[in-house]
């Protein structure tokens, strides 16, 4: 199925016309033209799954042990349609914020080739690929956060990069170490291998090294500092684009690795997930609470939510990976439509330091309503949509007795409805004459339209709530029971008169139950 | 600023560069069995270009090369893209390739995507050098066609007063 393939070719050519083309209205049309497509793909991508499961594509019409496998489950999809919403806002956004002529050339390629990565890092099937996807990701990333840096920028942006070269350098060591392991770099493969050798201690040393790796992409407890300054400096539109999604694909990753990849009872890490996800979250939003810029407070916000996401991965049950699935659909648009909030107040008010913004409430109700609802929604007030992931979560934390943890993400809550106070209380709702609102500048009414789309879009993950748990609940059922990625994979490499490893035929049940180490023909003779 | 040059050393890299890039030509078509490929033949090529740029100076280098690296880079992954996207019109799989045999010599689609990849490689070999060439002998990094291409005319677009991105810093004013 060249579906598969459609999300990540897509944004390819996209930037090779842009890169192409003079920067003027023609190329703004297309691109947005494109963008829409993308999202259409994604979303028929997303329908495709739901209905009839995992899709798999070998590249090159290669079988899967040396060819490459592009797989898209329901989870894969439902982030391949989120990152296309995301980049279509970030996209319109950043058009109406400036003219043609002070936009840099470059940022549209860039951002086009970042989805690219993305894109690949989401739907691909092999371990090694995904390095790849990565550092197209990273390589763009690197060059959107410094486009139009001066000193000080570059001075917040070389964290980033030290600690993620050093992040691809453990992950390559990391993919070499599960080379040796396994044989095979293939998702579907190893995952068959693995399964009974979660008491083989190289299997825990892989799997250490994967959380360390994507601890890092993902901002997590320890390496977390090179978050928080670096995002400030990027424009609105971008940040919009990373806060939304470029930290998410470490929690992507996690969940891909964890849930489908290595063995599921790896518990004692699980633990340390959870833990780390609970320090992350706590952390986060007291530097959130602690800045007094809009960017900066959200730019903290973000370790705080994934620190969430992390904890409903460390709890490890379906219904847990379900409530993370579904916190990542509501967390990634509130996220991105708060980064496009700051942007609209910093175009109103010259600024967007706390303490010389004021008098948007009377200026812009709509914006401040917009605000609200996605602060609130940050926050988890109810009805709104982050509620129902907290709920979920915290449903799940009490039935495993986890009351430390809960406790923590209660704490968290009241937090980030603290800070979110913060900056209403500021922005919005105090009345300081000698604070100049720029009504007069009438980009600022194009940015609220396309911000209170976003919060429309997040209001509609409200109401439907429903369908969508359920969609998590599918996706989650997917990555837990293997069984259905694994035919989807090892059905190309039969297909092609590929040697199928034993595994496929023994039920499921075999597969992901923990079995004697000795049943394993994959373990080496030291194990056995 | 001139440099004074080698007489030697500039004849010798001009006689080079036309050998180094006849060796990163049978590199490129060597590729599909052997050792090589659209890589090292563009990493080859591209160094051949370095060492004109070192014999004649950067500028005379760019006037041999013509055209813009980036778009070179961006000619190559247009082809890279569309050869292994266009299988996909009939069906088979992304990147799927097609061999044929004319005559003895093995002939197919893979060699369309490693010409892709030699323009990408020489174009961004180039770039990178070129880009910290050029201030070195006292011009600006782009040339003014460049400039409109690839370079914004502002800095930034959100003002933000010095004292605020004190704040920012860790150890800054709280």
């Amino acid at each position: 199925m060249n579906l598969v393939a459609m999300p990540i070719l897509l944004p390819l050519l996209t930037a090779i016309a842009a890169l192409l083309l003079r920067a003027d209205t023609l190329r703004r049309g297309i691109v947005i033209a494109s963008c829409a497509f993308q999202v259409i793909v994604a979303l028929a991508l997303v329908i495709l799954t739901a209905r009839q499961g995992p899709i798999a594509l070998s590249i090159g019409d290669w079988a899967p042990p040396f060819g490459i496998v592009l797989v898209a489950d329901l989870l894969s999809s439902i982030m391949v349609a989120l990152a296309g919403i995301i980049s279509l806002a970030s996209i319109v956004y950043g058009y109406l914020e400036l003219p043609c002529r002070l936009e840099h050339p470059l940022r549209i390629p860039l951002t086009q080739f970042l989805m690219v990565g993305l894109c690949q890092s989401f739907l691909t099937g092999d371990l090694f690929n995904l390095f790849v996807a990565f550092e197209v990701m990273l390589i763009c990333s690197y060059a959107l956060l410094t486009l139009e840096a001066d000193d000080w920028d570059i001075k917040q942006a070389f964290p980033y990069l030290a600690i993620n070269a050093v992040g691809s350098m453990i992950f390559l060591a990391a993919v070499a170490f599960a080379y040796g392991i396994f044989g095979t770099l293939n998702f579907a493969e190893i995952s068959q291998r693995a399964a009974g050798m979660s008491d083989d201690p190289r299997v825990l040393i892989l799997a250490v090294l994967l959380l360390g790796v994507f601890g890092i992409k993902a901002g997590l407890f320890p390496l977390y500092f090179w978050l928080p300054n670096s995002y400030p400096i990027l424009s609105t539109p971008l940040a919009a684009l990373f806060g939304g999604m470029l930290t998410k694909v470490g929690v992507y990753v996690l969940l891909r690795v964890f849930g489908t990849v290595l063995p599921q009872d790896l518990s004692g890490l699980h633990t340390v997930l959870a833990w780390l996800g609970g320090v992350t979250m706590l952390l986060g939003v007291i530097g959130a609470v602690s800045r007094n810029f809009v960017r900066g407070i959200l730019s903290f916000h973000i370790l705080s939510q994934i620190g969430y996401m992390v904890l409903a991965i460390g709890f490890f049950s379906p219904y847990a990976i379900a409530a993370a699935i579904f916190y990542n659909i509501h967390n990634n648009l509130v996220k991105s439509s708060l980064f496009l909030v700051g942007g609209t107040i910093s175009l109103l008010n010259g600024t967007d330091d706390l303490k010389r913004s004021a008098n948007l409430w009377r200026a812009t109700p709509l914006l401040g309503v917009a605000f609200l609802l996605l602060g609130l929604s940050l926050a988890g007030l109810p009805p709104l949509s982050g509620f129902w992931g907290k709920l979920m979560i915290v449903q799940d934390g009490l039935r495993q007795g986890e009351y430390v943890l809960i406790f923590v993400a209660l704490f968290t809550s009241i937090f980030t409805l603290l800070s979110m106070m913060k900056i209403w209380n500021a922005s919005f709702w105090t009345q300081d004459a000698s604070v100049p609102v720029r009504i007069h500048d009438r980009r600022w009414i194009g940015l609220t339209a396309v911000t209170c789309t976003m919060a429309l879009l997040t209001v509609a993950v409200t109401i439907f709530a429903g369908p969508l748990i359920e969609l998590s609940h599918q996706a989650s059922e997917e990555i837990f029971k293997r069984e259905t990625y694994i035919r989807a994979v090892l059905q190309l490499k039969a297909d092609r008169g590929g040697v199928v490893d034993q595994a496929v035929s023994v039920p499921f049940e075999a597969v992901s139950d923990p079995i004697d180490g000795t049943s394993n023909p994959w373990l080496p003779e030291v194990a056995r | 600023m001139n440099l004074a040059r080698s007489f030697i050393f500039t004849r010798v890299a001009i006689f080079l560069f036309f050998v180094i890039n006849l060796f990163s030509i049978y590199l490129l078509l060597r590729g599909h069995n052997h050792p090589g490929g659209g890589f090292i033949g563009g990493l080859g090529s591209g160094m051949s270009l370095v060492l004109l740029s070192l014999a004649v100076g950067v500028e005379q280098m760019q006037k041999v090369l013509r055209v813009d690296p980036v778009r070179l880079a961006t000619l190559g992954l247009l082809v890279a893209t569309l050869s292994s996207a266009l299988p996909m019109l009939w069906g088979d799989p992304f990147l799927t390739q097609y061999n044929i045999k004319i005559g003895g010599v093995g002939l197919g689609t893979p060699l369309i995507f490693d010409i892709g990849v030699y323009l990408v490689v020489i174009g961004i070999t180039v770039r990178l050098i070129v880009i910290l060439a050029r201030p070195v002998e006292g011009l600006c990094s782009l040339t003014p066609i460049e400039r409109t291409r690839y370079a914004s005319e502002i800095e930034k677009p959100i003002d933000q007063p010095i004292e605020q991105k004190i704040e920012t810093n860790w150890g800054g004013q709280g």
